[in-house]
């Protein structure tokens, strides 16, 4: 009997993970939750979009709640999601930009910061500037550490600089009602 | 109307499979002839109607029938002729009636070229395949039917082919991919009908082999064919990526190359059996699971069809009950059975079962490492990705070991080799292979020692092998002198062993080689640009337009030289295909027996500069040359008199026992 037990292994195996194939059928493998929830945002200094002499930290998120949005003028969903974040930051939201701009590279770089800064002002007539000040990503380091895939996507931040949320795509009524307003009470409670 | 019938011919096709699945089955149970006789003229049946359905769907692709959905999703009219025929399979619902075609195409091949082995055991293979085919047959007419009608309002074109999928490679890669992962439910069938009947000897590794064989030599060829068509089609100029989808084919060929090699020693020597038969179990499960990942959508990968919960589902239970059922029988029967062998620790038995623990953990490294990112998730702990790095690194701690015992195996004999007897010879090849690989590897400027390495491992391989075949004609002949007329002397199953590791030893060469010291880069160019890589001078010439049938491209020339000489001229393409709003990349590429000079346009910058990648890859076409090389082998050792003659002797003595209930083990043919 033992060793009708000792065969028994690969079946009990293989039924293990049925399960998890089950369960996988009915996610979305292209949803990816940001490994760093609950953690601190990584430590950082990068300069301000509009000023590049100053620099920002991590601990600009200390002491409110920030809503950190990754985006670009090249993104077409961020400019159909930019009307909604200023209606958010009216309501009070506190939202800071991560900017980074895919033309900007070590060996094809043709555009200047001043460029950036004139395309990002442009936008910004058009649509309105919801963000308190823009952190300009140049290298992507703090995009790569955020575990961020692409653009737009936003960090729900909390007052001690702990990431509680992370939304991949565009923000929009619907997103905020299911997915961000409860944890935005709760966080304003704390 | 031809469509209604294709429909109703994989219906029938169904009917057919219930039937091969209950009668052969209850005619072995039951010891009576005229049921299990029904097997054959089933599954001839089976075959004819889903090659009629098949060949229906391939009428409504070139007759444009786009009040079929299916056609209508993946074709379209100004899609050029030959692609008509292969979109046939270019989604997931057609593909999946080549599938069932290749599957009952297997079917029919077991049926007519079994005249060797007793009635009964082909009567129970049979329907074991029948009821395989009745799960695969539901699936399609449940959920994936290609023949579904668009009726009354069908559109006026279609949507035209993926892009992707115009290209010759594309035309052969999913038959052959599929014609292994298929052919793996034969060796399946063998093992699953041996645990019935409960006679658990080496005689079904016997019969099962030449059809592992073939399996593994389509899906050797199928994989190489997809590592091509990435190549120069994806236009990232590389040769493997660890997709999902490229795990999903590997899987079932390393766990397949386990299985033909522990088939051999099941066959020879009678032991390992129970792991044999989990072996043949594995292959073929691995080939259902791979199915599963790639079209329930479960994986992201390049390949993923169009997911869909209820298909997902459905695979999933037939995952369930013929993996699951399989397991659980093993369980029952594989506990009783003894392996009856002797052997010592150093011994041809031993060593090929280290290179069974070695491929097996290579399956188990990319078994987790595709889906540990699911559980992960699944388990709440957040997503996380397996790349590239993962599985490099854990191949090259895996291959060095494993290529040690593939040298050393074919040297040694069976129960027991003398370790000093061995070290001579071990000793010399060694040192053979490290100061060829040495001396190669010093004509580049910066040495790798990756590559080093990977040449000691080829070198290797070539030198034992040789010295097998050296050591085998001696002993033939008890005579020193070994001439070439003795070679003829050998069997072609041992000319196909000695194909199989020379070809591995090519393909190493060629990743070893194209791993270090391929050369690549992304530069902007203006036209009239020259850029020299690696002693080859590569001039822009610029860019012009062009229309093909169902697309518009950008032509980028580049013209190659080195010294003065002009050595090739390349065009790099960029295509738009309006249907789909596609863009493709077609590589320019320039094949040579020691390097690929590669060529692929990118965007066009703002000031009218292009980007172009510029890769100079050496000994890339070895890779693709050595799986075919193995093939080659493969091919070769079906086509071993052994398999004929043992066909020729048995038939006698195979009538005469295929009545009485026990049929005996036929007799060892050591070779």
């Amino acid at each position: 009997m033992n060793k009708t037990a000792f065969y028994l292994i690969p079946l009990f195996i293989f039924i293990g993970l049925l399960t998890f194939l089950y369960q996988g059928l009915f996610s979305n493998p292209r949803e990816h939750e940001s490994t760093l929830l609950e953690h601190s945002v990584p430590e950082f200094v990068l300069p301000d979009l509009m000023d590049t002499q100053k620099k920002h930290t991590q601990d600009v998120f200390i002491g409110k709640i920030t809503l950190l949005n990754v985006w670009g003028v090249w993104c077409t969903t961020c400019a159909i999601e930019l009307p909604y974040l200023k209606q958010l930051q009216q309501e009070g939201k506190h939202i800071v930009g991560l900017y980074y701009d895919q033309d900007i590279d070590p060996d094809f770089g043709i555009k200047t910061v001043q460029r950036v800064q004139q395309e990002v002002n442009q936008t910004y007539s058009q649509l309105g500037n919801p963000y308190a000040f823009n952190i300009f990503d140049v290298k992507r380091n703090l995009s790569l550490d955020l575990g961020v895939t692409g653009a737009p996507e936003t960090y729900l931040i909390d007052k001690q600089g702990k990431i509680r949320l992370h939304h991949i795509g565009d923000l929009n009524p619907r997103v905020w009602a299911n997915k961000f307003a409860a944890i935005y009470a709760q966080l304003e409670a704390e | 109307m031809l469509a209604e019938l294709g429909n109703f011919s994989l219906v029938m096709a169904l009917v057919t499979a219930v039937l091969l699945s209950i009668y052969p089955m209850w005619g072995a149970y039951k010891n009576h002839p005229q049921m299990m006789a029904m097997a054959k003229p089933l599954a001839i049946g089976m075959f004819l109607f889903t090659g009629f359905s098949y060949f229906c769907l391939t009428y409504a692709f070139v007759h444009d029938d786009f009040s079929l959905a299916y056609v209508a999703n993946t074709s379209s009219a100004s899609l050029p002729i030959q692609y008509k025929y292969t979109g046939v399979w270019g989604g997931h619902e057609g593909s999946f009636l080549l599938w069932v075609m290749i599957f009952s195409t297997w079917t029919v091949a077991v049926a007519l070229f079994s005249k060797a082995i007793p009635v009964k055991m082909v009567a129970r293979v049979l329907a074991i395949l029948g009821a395989i085919g009745i799960g695969f047959y539901l699936f399609m007419l449940l959920t994936s039917n290609p023949f579904d009608r668009l009726l009354p309002f069908y559109p006026i074109d279609g949507k035209d082919l993926n892009p992707l999928l115009q290209d010759f490679g594309m035309i052969i890669h999913p038959p052959m991919l599929y014609m292994g992962y298929v052919g793996f439910s034969v060796a399946f069938s063998f093992a699953i009908a041996a645990l019935i009947s409960g006679q658990l000897d080496s005689t079904w590794a016997r019969w099962s082999r030449p059809w592992t064989i073939a399996a593994w030599s389509f899906l050797t060829l199928g994989l190489a064919l997809g590592s091509w068509w990435a190549y120069y089609e994806l236009g990232w100029g590389g040769w493997w990526f660890w997709d999902p989808s490229e795990n999903a084919a590997f899987m079932p060929w390393l766990a397949g190359t386990a299985l033909m090699h522990s088939l051999a020693v099941t066959e020879k020597r009678k032991v390992f059996k129970s792991w044999t038969v989990f072996l043949a179990i594995s292959a073929f499960s691995l080939s259902l699971l791979g199915t599963f990942l790639i079209r329930s959508g479960v994986l992201v990968s390049v390949h993923a069809f169009a997911s869909d919960p209820s298909r997902g589902l459905f695979i999933l239970g037939l995952l369930a009950v013929i993996i699951g059922g399989s397991l659980f029988l093993y369980a029952l029967r594989a506990s009783q059975v003894k392996s009856n062998g002797q052997y010592t620790l150093v011994s041809r038995e031993v060593l090929l079962m280290g290179n069974n623990v070695f491929l097996t953990a290579a399956t188990l490294v990319v078994l987790l490492g595709t889906l540990f990112p699911l559980v992960h998730k699944e388990l709440g702990m957040g997503s996380i990705s397996i790349g590239a790095p993962f599985f490099n690194q854990m191949f090259t701690y895996l291959i060095v070991p494993f290529v040690l015992f593939m040298g050393i195996g074919p040297l040694s004999r069976w129960k027991n080799q003398s370790p000093q007897a061995l070290y001579k010879q071990l000793t010399i090849a060694f040192g053979l292979s490290l100061s060829a690989a040495v001396l190669i590897n010093l004509s580049y400027d910066q040495v790798s020692y990756m590559a080093v390495l990977g040449l000691v491992m080829s070198f290797w391989i070539m030198v034992t092998t040789i010295m097998e075949i050296q050591q085998r004609i001696r002993s033939q002949d008890n005579n020193q002198s070994a001439n070439f007329s003795e070679l003829k002397k050998l069997t072609r199953s041992h000319w196909g062993m000695v194909l199989g590791h020379l070809g591995f030893a090519v393909a190493l060469i060629g990743m070893a080689l194209v791993s270090a010291y391929s050369d690549e880069r992304n530069v902007r160019m203006a036209p009239g640009d020259k850029i020299v890589v690696q002693g080859y001078e590569f001039e822009f010439k610029g860019v012009t337009a062009h229309q093909g049938p169902n697309y518009t491209a950008d032509l980028a020339n580049v013209d190659v030289f080195q010294g003065n000489d002009k050595i090739a001229s390349l065009v790099a393409e960029k295509r738009f295909y309006p249907i789909q709003r596609n863009v493709m990349t077609e590589a320019g590429i320039d094949s040579g027996f020691t390097r690929d000079l590669f060529v692929a346009l990118g965007e066009q910058l703002k000031n009218g500069d292009w980007s172009i990648r510029i890769y100079v890859k050496p000994f890339i076409t070895w890779i693709w040359g050595g799986a075919f090389i193995m093939a080659l082998g493969g091919v070769l050792s079906i086509s071993d008199r052994r398999y004929r003659m043992a066909r020729l002797a048995k038939n006698n003595k195979a009538n005469k026992t295929a009545n009485s209930s026990t049929a005996q083990p036929l007799s060892e043919q050591v070779s």
